[in-house]
């Protein structure tokens, strides 16, 4: 190797090492520290004492009922998301893109807003929308004309999800939205001109022109969505209050915090804790497999 | 057959009018709500829960009672020195008897037959003199977001928010700059793709999967409850977009600007100060801004790494004020629009750079 070479070498090595390093260290390293710990008793309360357990925090995990309990919620917020936020997204995006509606700049950063509010905040707000006597029920005293008339469904452990859905839905519906709309601007015009001159009505356009054109941006849309829906904690957290409501709605980041951080007593938290995360993780990669699969089979099936 | 077709778009253009009607009115209406309700007082929200404020504005004529100091009082330094000199005034009709809406009058400045009344004497705020009106007047309007600020401490959590979300974002965009340009503009490319392959792995993680671990690693550090503990987790949480966003800028940069500088005799620091940089100002925009949000609004990594108050962020520092004061609906909206303000200026000052940015950073994710 010439000094040149050498001298570019140490040079990129210095614009690499910084960020690389921090990355590494913050991000990289607790990624096999979580998979490590959730095979262990790691004890917080006695100093961190530690020996190797084999499955049993797995074996725990499975046998709680909280468990699955939580996974069935968040399996509710991955349908919404998926069955939910794309399809509605996809549509808005799509009446934009054919310029239905005029003020479609206006109308796109409306939507979207939520987008960049603080879930927390939001989900502080529609505790309070839905609250007793709030806004919601209030409108519910009007229109029923009954004065005690009170908005439950967060109160039941059966229709708590409803109202949370709601939020969701009003939270990432937009996101969703300028994904497609920025993918369908990409589309040639010329496309859709052709088909119409081939005498194709509007739903064939829809359905034979323009879904199998965005297959892809669907399929990455529906990994993030499981993804985000997987991981998903603030809004949750706050739209329900502690104890018995949050316990209805809850779901596994929610589980793995208060296993962690707030159930002192239980000398293994940490390590159950990171049994749980590391489950969403494989659960989403799991999903995000299967969204492919049906991907690939939905595409041969465009071909053959 | 053309008719028929007529008229079907012309029922699709009304039904997407409703429906976009409809949703921006469902995004603007909670928000809205949340505006106006946080200038009203829990009596007038008990009252009707949609009624634009009035209260709080209209107090020329209010009603307030003298009270004797008290350890429960908030008094401030001044006041708390040389109680005897001032006049203790409570509200009557805003939180009365909670020792919550409190003024402190200079007894030097008002009427003398005013300044001698007892505890317990009535005084309406029409009896004092202009500047202690205006005063009144000013307190009174901003007793929720005063409230907000001063109880649940949020001044300092809110400059701790800026700090955060400013010099997270100032590393992270420097760090991914560099290794951007380090990985399309050197010639190793093996080892440029293994860097990439690395770093996109963390695409894949969020701050929430591995908080346990990292929880754990800064406290063995002393870093939690430290601000560049968690300066340091936003950081490098951002590395992955922001790099991915930034290599692809830069390879889209001309070979040749970046060669013709290195024969002027420019080393690969300075062609990196002084053409990627400046070239690559809209891409630093739009990184910043969108990680600058994030930050913003991030809860559960504060909530885990932060127990003191000196180091909590804004939502948690509302989310802890909202669990504190359940009863006090009016200064916990107060909060919330302190906590969304920011963001909301931010977004619609920079919209369509943000929705740019967010396609991008999603897409090639």
């Amino acid at each position: 190797m010439n000094p040149r070479d050498k001298r570019k070498l140490l040079g990129y090595a210095g614009f690499i090492a910084p960020g690389l390093a921090i990355y590494l260290f913050i991000v990289a390293y607790p990624v096999i520290y979580s998979i490590g710990l959730s095979f262990t008793d790691y004890n917080p309360n006695r100093g961190g004492e530690w020996s190797f357990v084999g499955l049993l925090q797995y074996k725990t995990m499975f046998s709680n009922p909280m468990f699955w309990h939580s996974l069935k919620n968040n399996m509710i917020v991955v349908a919404v998301s998926a069955f939910g936020q794309i399809p509605i997204g996809f549509a808005l995006a799509y009446i934009l893109y054919r310029g239905l509606v005029k003020g479609r700049d206006f109308f796109q950063s409306m939507v979207f807003l939520p987008q960049f509010l603080s879930p927390i905040v939001i989900g502080i707000l529609f505790r309070k929308l839905v609250g007793a006597d709030g806004p919601v029920s209030r409108l519910l005293q009007l229109m029923s004309g009954d004065p005690g008339k009170q908005f439950t469904l967060m109160l039941k452990s059966g229709t708590v999800m409803l109202p949370i859905a709601f939020a969701l839905l009003w939270m990432y519906t937009g996101f969703y939205m300028v994904i497609f709309l920025a993918n369908l601007q990409k589309i040639d015009s010329h496309v859709i001109e052709a088909a119409k001159i081939d005498g194709a009505s509007e739903t064939q356009i829809f359905g034979r022109v323009i879904v199998p054109m965005l297959s892809g941006t669907i399929l990455v849309t529906t990994i993030l969505a499981i993804a985000g829906s997987l991981k998903g904690f603030d809004l949750i957290f706050a739209i329900t209050t502690e104890g018995l409501q949050r316990n209805n709605a809850m779901v596994l980041p929610i589980f793995m915090y208060q296993t962690a951080f707030q159930d002192y007593t239980n000398t293994m938290r940490f390590a159950f804790g990171s049994a749980i995360s590391n489950a969403i993780v494989v659960i989403s990669v799991a999903l995000i497999g299967v969204a492919n699969a049906v991907a690939k089979r939905f595409n041969a099936g465009e071909i053959g | 057959m053309k008719t028929q077709e007529n008229h079907n778009f012309r029922v699709g253009t009304i039904l997407s009018y409703i429906l976009f009607l409809g949703w921006t009115l469902l995004t603007i209406l909670p928000l809205f709500w949340m505006a106006y309700s946080s200038f009203k007082s829990n009596e007038e929200l008990t009252r009707d829960i949609y009624a634009f404020p009035k209260d709080l504005f209209e107090n020329v004529d209010d009603e307030y009672v003298v009270i004797a100091p008290s350890l429960n009082l908030m008094m401030p330094k001044e006041v708390r020195s040389a109680t005897s000199e001032y006049l203790i005034i409570e509200s009557t009709s805003i939180a009365p008897n909670r020792l919550l809406m409190v003024h402190y009058l200079p007894k030097k400045d008002l009427d003398p037959h005013v300044a001698q009344r007892k505890t317990g004497d009535k005084i309406y705020v029409n009896e004092l003199p202009r500047r202690l009106q205006r005063q009144v007047n000013r307190t009174t309007i901003w007793f929720n977001y005063t409230s907000a600020f001063r109880r649940g401490a949020l001044g300092g959590k809110f400059l701790n928010s800026i700090l955060y979300a400013s010099v997270s974002t100032f590393l992270m965009v420097f760090f991914s700059l560099m290794i951007g340009y380090a990985v399309s503009k050197f010639p190793f490319k093996k080892l440029s793709a293994v860097v990439m392959g690395l770093i996109g792995v963390g695409y894949l993680i969020s701050t929430n999967s591995v908080i346990i671990p990292l929880f754990l690693m800064l406290s063995n550090l002393s870093l939690t409850d430290t601000h560049v503990g968690i300066i340091l987790v936003y950081t490098a949480f951002g590395i992955p977009m922001s790099v991915l966003l930034a290599s692809q800028f830069i390879r889209g940069l001309p070979d040749s600007l970046i060669e013709s500088a290195e024969i002027d005799g420019a080393g690969m620091f300075r062609a990196f100060r002084s053409i990627i940089i400046p070239m690559t100002v809209p891409v630093i925009i739009t990184i910043s801004i969108i990680n600058a949000l994030g930050i913003w609004n991030e809860f559960l990594l504060v909530l885990v790494l932060a127990s003191k108050e000196i180091t909590k962020s804004l939502p948690v520092g509302v989310y802890s004020f909202s669990s504190l004061t359940s009863t006090q609906l009016g200064w916990q909206l107060a909060a919330l629009v302190i906590a969304t303000l920011p963001t909301m200026l931010v977004y619609f000052s920079f919209n369509r750079r943000i929705t740019r940015g967010v396609v991008a950073g999603a897409v090639k994710g």
